[in-house]
């Protein structure tokens, strides 16, 4: 059956709206769950506050037990589920520069929208850097080109590299995310950090 | 129990049940309208006469013919080594091994085209990959493979060219081609052309 804008059950201009309505609701959730505290976020680096970790941990967890079982009913078809395609180089760089940012500004893009749309000004100074970010990426991209596409290892899955079935990885990645909170909680214990 | 040890708990065994649980493969998938058209008008579906003489006559093991009329036709004529699959049979259980499978290169043909594009297209739709149209059905064939008709001396040398391979085949295949053009069809010895045919992709995207 799904997903419903690739099999044409609903047509493409849905996707927007969809997309629209879930932004909404993202940026909600992220706002009721304290995401828009630059504190809180820099928490996860300091070890006093894991939120971060166990939201984002929660959210793959359950997005992606629901798509293995949605696809075990055959309400699904995987193959047409868009894969962000992996390059190597870029995704390691790219990591970097943004566990930096987050650090530094305490916030990371997602949350630094929701934060300056409830008025905070550091979100607003880090959405400007945000953009003048993509402004200089785009004016030096000729230079950074090679380095951007280097190591494109295609729409590849954590499964078909470890050669494991998709459903055990998910096992292993269950476990991990459920070993991850009980070792944040501890360091939030051994941490604390005063009320803020 | 401690919410927390019972949440936990529930996760860990959802995640033991989807790790043994085999993946599926089954496909609910149909091919979209537009991506059927598109296969149908670059013809990606069709195997020429000549094409498949070739292969034939080079014993490409790959192949696999499928006779799409009833068995009453079937046993009045049918090409060597094809297997009969009625239409009205296409869907039968017993079936699928061959229609769905990854290895030979099943060809459908019928008296004409209308019978073996009927059921290419319900194939397709189930999203079977490895089969394909004999062009011109049965027909076509006795006409240029096994009775080919010379070409007018003025024709461009890849028309004599066919037509001498035509003659060589149809001695192959015991049509009524004269003797004389025999010894070319040996000469022609090409590997199959498997052709390529387009996958079907997720559609762009991203986060």
């Amino acid at each position: 059956m799904g997903p419903l804008v690739p099999q044409e059950i609903i047509g493409e201009g849905w996707n927007f709206f969809i997309a629209f309505v879930v932004g909404i609701g993202f940026g909600f959730v992220l706002e009721q769950a304290g995401f828009s505290s630059s504190r809180k976020l820099a928490g996860v680096f300091y070890g006093y506050d894991a939120v971060v970790l166990k939201v984002f941990f929660t959210a793959a967890v359950t997005g992606m037990l629901g798509l293995l079982y949605f696809s075990l009913f055959n309400w699904i078809d995987l193959n047409l589920v868009w894969v962000n395609p992996t390059f190597l180089w870029s995704a390691i760089i790219g990591g970097i520069i943004m566990g930096a940012g987050f650090i530094i500004g305490g916030f990371c893009p997602g949350t630094s929208v929701c934060a300056a749309a409830i008025g905070k000004i550091d979100a607003m100074v880090f959405l400007g850097g945000i953009f003048i970010g993509i402004f200089a990426f785009g004016e030096f991209y000729p230079l950074l080109k090679s380095l951007y596409m280097a190591e494109y290892l295609g729409q590849i899955k954590l499964s078909d590299v470890l050669g494991i079935s998709q459903g055990a990885l998910a096992f292993f990645v269950i476990v991990a995310a459920l070993a991850m909170f009980w070792g944040a909680e501890f360091a939030e214990k051994k941490f604390p950090q005063e009320e803020y | 129990m401690k919410p927390r040890l019972l949440l936990s708990a529930i996760l860990i065994g959802l995640g033991i049940v989807i790790a043994f649980v085999p993946e599926n493969t089954t496909k609910p998938y149909k091919l979209t309208a537009s991506q059927l058209l598109e296969e149908v008008q670059y013809g990606t579906e069709m195997v020429t006469p000549d094409e498949l003489a070739d292969w034939l006559i080079n014993q490409d093991p790959s192949i696999q013919l499928i006779d799409i009329r009833t068995p009453n036709e079937f046993e009045q004529f049918h090409l060597d080594n094809a297997m009969n699959i009625p239409l009205s049979q296409l869907l039968d259980e017993e079936w699928i091994d061959v229609l769905d499978q990854g290895v030979m290169m099943n060809i459908f043909y019928s008296n004409g085209t209308t019978l073996s594009h009927e059921a290419w297209m319900i194939t397709r739709q189930l999203g079977y990959e490895n089969n394909y149209v004999l062009q011109g059905g049965l027909n076509y064939w006795t006409e240029t493979i096994l009775n080919p008709s010379a070409p007018v001396l003025t024709s461009p040398d890849d028309e004599i060219a066919k037509y001498a391979f035509r003659k060589g085949a149809s001695q192959f295949f015991g049509g009524g081609g004269m003797t004389q053009a025999a010894t070319s069809a040996k000469s022609k010895s090409s590997k199959p052309k498997i052709k390529r045919r387009k996958k079907k992709k997720a559609p762009d995207g991203g986060c």
